[in-house]
């Protein structure tokens, strides 16, 4: 257990430098022209390193990349406490495919939480909102998912656990025709697959 | 869709006159600049038993024909003085003689072509219909005002369901003997339309008469594209969980998924001569552009950027292909070879540019844009030169396709609330709304003639 927590420690360190790090080279702003000359954080990074698993030191990488290799089966099967995968729900900027802080947080919470329950898959969804024509939307809700996936990876989750979709803008979480709607639907949600 | 081919043989179609007046005089110079409006009248289309019914058959008629030549923006509708109230009230039973009226049987020389020319007309149409055993049929003709002569006289035959259709054919031909072009009033449009819960393939005549539906994939169908020839669309749905692509036969009702990659299958592009279809596939980890056989087979490579490249169009003559991509940092116009070389920026103002439909005439290209204060439909050059925006105060414009003949646009737009589909001319004119079911209405595309039917 103490080992346990100390890692997590480990963790929480390399997560908070690599946010500062991604918050450094990708401000974020609605207005987007942060991404002009962007050469795709996350999903770019797919081809680099394979970064720190959990209780490796953070290095300094623009993104916390996937870890490609089957990993971590952690946790024997025990009574896993059930997890709302609804409140785990992520947020994007206008545009943008790039983690939030406060999404890191969550994608952290889902991977603590898989790596109990060592069998459970996850699918996740990306959406985006309706500006644009959908064809562009499901290709960024495709990079919205991928960016999330990526990261789950690089908190040590196997690749062959996680799947992703794109709805584009089909499956609004807010119909509404308002900013405030808008923003509300470019996310990315996680649903239990068999 | 199998009735709609049932009723193609019942429409048989005779020529009343023989060609003698198809000499090739041009009425309407449509390419030259200096081109003006023409004069034409309708006259409301006579019924030859003038029970209640034929009688708004007449009058339905002759609207049809009139919003045809009206949306091919090449006429001026003259409408004769008293007319117009007697049009306010369908059914409306008035029918004393109005100016140059056709009567059944009745040729040129009874027919007072002054008072139609004191109105300014240089043409008028006059059409008769009768009903005799459930069958229609139509006599209809065009002459010329000022020589008082008959251009074209035809008479169509068909079920009572056929109405719109045998008008649209006449309203062709007027198009073809008065500009020598082919006009489109029998073509239809495609789209998508959410009604349940579900996005299913929806068809309509170009003027947004006779819906149905063409998918049942309880599912979510997005991009239809018909092929060249008419006959075939290819769409992405979600049928089996993921975006993959479909072929389906607008005739025979069959079928195939044709691309089912990992990740997207989405934004089919038919090659203008119907041999290639570009798409966009990300099943090498990036969304990019690719070509195949309208089978799936033979699938080439044609983008290769880590940022997202989308919505491949054609150019007319099948050399280049422009497309959606945020390499520049957002979505924006790209143009390339059909190979992928040679790759050129187009759009530079506006950050969110999408959809580029390339006209199948000429060197013009459609696509929806922030731009005007909102989503806008948006028309450039296919250099980029020249850049306009279409509409204004249309909610959120989006999904430009043209006609076939490159003189207007259909598009989907939010005014009135849910997005519908709407026709304009490509000068941004003429707005008209053709879409009125419930759900919401996006992704129209406009079929081409079908091959087989040229004249």
């Amino acid at each position: 257990m103490v080992k346990k927590s100390s890692w997590w420690l480990v963790i929480l360190v390399s997560i908070v430098a690599v946010s500062f790090l991604a918050a450094g080279c990708a401000k974020k702003s609605v207005v987007k022209e942060e991404v002009a000359g962007r050469p795709a954080p996350a999903v770019e990074a797919k081809k680099e390193e394979p970064p720190p698993p959990p209780p490796a030191p953070p290095k300094v990488e623009p993104a916390p990349a996937p870890a490609p290799a089957p990993k971590v089966e952690a946790a024997p099967p025990k009574a896993v406490e059930p997890i709302d995968l609804v409140g785990l729900r992520i947020q994007y900027a206008f545009d943008d495919y790039s983690l939030s802080s406060k999404a890191k947080e969550n994608l952290e919470k889902l991977a603590g939480w898989m790596k109990q329950a060592d069998t459970a898959k996850i699918q996740v969804e990306g959406h985006a909102c309706e500006i644009g024509t959908n064809e562009y939307n499901l290709a960024l809700g495709e990079r919205r998912a991928n960016s999330a996936k990526t990261y789950l990876e690089g908190l040590g989750i196997g690749a062959g656990r996680l799947s992703t979709i794109s709805y584009g803008e089909e499956r609004p979480l807010d119909p509404g025709h308002t900013e405030a709607a808008r923003s509300k639907n470019r996310r990315a949600e996680f649903v239990m697959i068999k | 869709m199998k009735k709609q081919v049932l009723f193609l043989p019942a429409l048989i179609l005779l020529t009343l006159f023989l060609a003698h007046h198809l000499s090739a005089k041009v009425y309407i110079d449509i390419r030259s600049p200096s081109f003006r409006k023409f004069p034409i009248a309708i006259s409301t289309f006579q019924s030859s038993a003038p029970n209640q019914r034929n009688m708004q058959l007449g009058e339905r008629a002759s609207e049809i024909l009139k919003n045809d030549l009206d949306i091919s923006g090449f006429f001026s509708l003259v409408t004769p003085p008293g007319s117009v109230e007697k049009e306010a009230r369908p059914g409306g039973s008035d029918p004393p003689s109005k100016p140059g009226e056709d009567r059944p049987a009745t040729g040129v020389e009874s027919l007072d072509f002054q008072p139609w020319a004191n109105l300014g007309a240089e043409a008028l149409a006059t059409g008769v219909l009768s009903l005799r055993d459930g069958s229609l049929t139509l006599e209809a003709r065009l002459y010329d005002v000022v020589k008082k002569e008959l251009i074209v006289g035809k008479r169509y035959i068909g079920e009572i369901t056929d109405l719109s259709r045998m008008v649209h054919r006449f309203a062709d031909e007027i198009i073809f003997a008065l500009t020598g072009e082919q006009g489109f009033f029998q073509t239809k449009i495609i789209f998508v339309s959410q009604v349940g819960g579900f996005k299913e393939l929806y068809q309509m005549d170009f003027d947004g008469r006779n819906v149905f539906q063409v998918t049942n994939h309880k599912s979510i169908c997005l991009s239809p594209r018909v092929s060249p020839d008419g006959t075939q669309v290819a769409f992405t749905s979600y049928k089996f969980g993921n975006p993959d692509l479909f072929l389906l036969n607008l005739r025979t009702g069959e079928e195939k998924r044709i691309a089912s990659y990992p990740g997207l299958n989405i934004s089919p592009a038919w090659s203008p001569d119907g041999k290639r279809i570009a798409l966009t596939l990300s099943k090498d980890g990036n969304s990019e552009i690719y070509t195949m056989n309208p089978d799936g087979t033979g699938l080439t490579r044609v983008t290769n950027h880590p940022a997202i490249d989308v919505s491949p169009t054609w150019s007319p003559d099948g050399q280049r292909i422009a497309f959606v991509s945020s390499r520049g940092g957002n979505p924006q116009i790209y143009v390339m070879q059909a190979s992928g070389q040679n790759i050129q920026r187009l759009t530079f103002e506006g950050n969110y540019n999408t959809h580029p439909s390339w006209s199948p005439r000429g060197e013009r290209i459609a696509f929806d844009a922030t731009m005007g204060g909102g989503r806008n439909i948006c028309l450039m050059n296919s250099d980029g030169s020249d850049l306009r925006v279409l509409t204004a105060n249309m909610g959120q414009c989006e999904m430009p396709a043209w006609s076939p003949d490159g003189r207007h646009l259909i598009f989907s737009a939010t005014r009135d609330g849910e997005p519908r589909i709407f026709l304009m001319n490509a000068e941004g004119t003429r707005i008209k709304r053709l879409t009125f079911q419930r759900g919401s209405d996006t992704y129209p595309y406009w079929i081409p003639r079908l091959r087989e039917s040229s004249r």
